[in-house]
């Protein structure tokens, strides 16, 4: 036996208590009548009484925070858009020249003892590599920072000697970060940003300082020449008090 | 859903009342992460559709038309965010089963949690047109008409993708064991 359309619609009005009095009426006289209806019945009801049991899930703690953090900076902050960005007013381009500007900026903050090692010379090779956010390079662990005045994520991930330290922040005013690693024979190798050109950076011998406010999402990259196992400390400043501290570890490839 | 309340906290936010938007928070981080999470079976990506789509709601405040209601403005932004997410990472064509198959076997009695990540694995399995209106009805428990308000589309339309979308779930579900 073939069950007609309109039965299949009235199965599943009466199912989603989407029902009228006359179409139910004329279920209740179909189902009384149709072994076929009523197992079609039962199969939708079970499939939909699961669907809605599929569990509800929490959003990670510090999303809240982020978000709170994000917007009202955001709003209040609209700048008018720079020059790089209007010259470069393409997607792609885009990201190139946030990036290009980033470097910019690490280049003309960055502490001249290390600019004139030759420690920066490679920095321009990493520029594209930020143009996809999700790094597709081993990952070695993210710390979750859920304080009032700044949250997200710091994840530390690797590609053959580089560290990449990726910061997806949101802060509801300036915030400093220090990331130091007590490991000398690690230097500064670059900086990008992503969306925005908002953060500055300052790097010395065994630690890099960013300061920051809003949301923000950049990478620091660092050379670590030897693999060596590595600590990265992660101390979050607001109005000059330590509010967060944090540490990534990097372990020797086997 | 206490409309006039939302619209209320929304014309609060444009003043720039960092209260009201902390209260849209607490109402509408978890069910947009959730339908997020159900669109992208990723929680990192839902976290990140998540903070896109409040930035949206955030930045575009002024653009809101209160004869609509907010549930449906933001859900429908959550949903666009979910697909264009699929586009961005190529991931717009359902999965086929094999790829989103899940541990259990049809001999096994399916658990309750066993059931769930077959329920979302099997979701995979459908379009986004398709997981959009599952998400709807069955996560944020909307009716057909809130679903066809957030769609922008005809309620006859959400009505035959809901039956397709289970015609297809069943059939998923039947073939792994999990529904009978």
């Amino acid at each position: 036996m073939t069950i007609d359309p309109k039965y299949f619609e009235l199965i599943q009005a009466e199912i989603d208590g989407e029902i009228d009095a006359a179409g139910n009426a004329e279920l209740e006289t179909f189902l009384a009548e149709s072994e076929e209806g009523r197992e079609v019945y039962e199969h939708l009801e079970t499939l939909c009484r699961s669907l809605d049991g599929m569990p509800s899930i929490d959003p990670p703690p510090h999303l809240k925070h982020v978000l709170l953090n994000q917007a009202p900076v955001k709003a209040a902050q609209r700048p008018s858009p720079g020059l790089l960005q209007r010259l470069l007013s393409g997607p792609i381009l885009g990201y190139v020249g946030v990036f290009a500007a980033g470097i910019a900026l690490a280049l003309a903050l960055v502490d001249s003892d290390q600019a004139s090692s030759g420690a920066l010379d490679d920095v321009t090779g990493l520029v594209g590599t930020m143009a996809n956010p999700e790094f597709a390079v081993p990952k070695h662990g993210t710390v979750f920072i859920d304080e009032n005045e700044v949250a997200g994520t710091v994840t530390l991930h690797s590609t053959g000697p580089i560290l990449i330290v990726d910061f997806d922040l949101a802060t509801r005013q300036p915030v400093e970060i220090v990331a130091g690693y007590s490991d000398k024979t690690i230097w500064f190798n670059g900086f990008a940003q992503l969306e925005s050109t908002g953060t500055s950076i300052v790097a010395e011998a065994g630690a890099v300082t960013l300061a920051m406010e809003g949301k923000r999402r950049y990478a620091v990259y660092l050379n670590n020449p030897r693999m060596r196992a590595a600590t990265i400390d992660l101390r979050f400043v607001a109005n000059g008090a330590v509010i967060h501290e944090a540490e990534l570890e990097f372990s020797e490839p086997d | 859903m206490s409309e006039p309340d939302d619209i209320k906290l929304m014309e609060r936010c444009g003043n720039g009342d960092r209260r009201a938007f902390e209260k849209l928070l607490a109402r509408y981080e978890k069910p947009v992460f959730n339908a997020a999470y159900r669109m992208l079976n990723s929680p990192d990506d839902a976290r990140d559709v998540t903070q896109t789509v409040f930035l949206k709601v955030y930045e575009h405040l002024d653009q809101y038309d209160p004869k609509y209601r907010f549930f449906s403005w933001i859900y429908r932004i959550t949903l666009n965010e979910s697909i264009n997410w699929l586009k961005k990472s190529n991931r717009l064509d359902a999965l086929d089963a094999d790829t989103a198959d899940t541990a259990s076997g049809p001999e096994q009695e399916a658990s309750n949690e066993q059931l769930s990540e077959g329920m979302q694995a099997a979701l995979m399995t459908v379009s986004p047109d398709y997981r959009a209106v599952v998400v709807l009805k069955h996560l944020l428990g909307c009716s057909y008409r809130e679903i066809s308000e957030v769609l922008e589309v005809p309620e006859k339309t959400v009505k035959s993708r809901l039956y397709t979308a289970r015609q297809l779930l069943q059939q998923t579900l039947t073939e792994r064991g999990l529904h009978r």
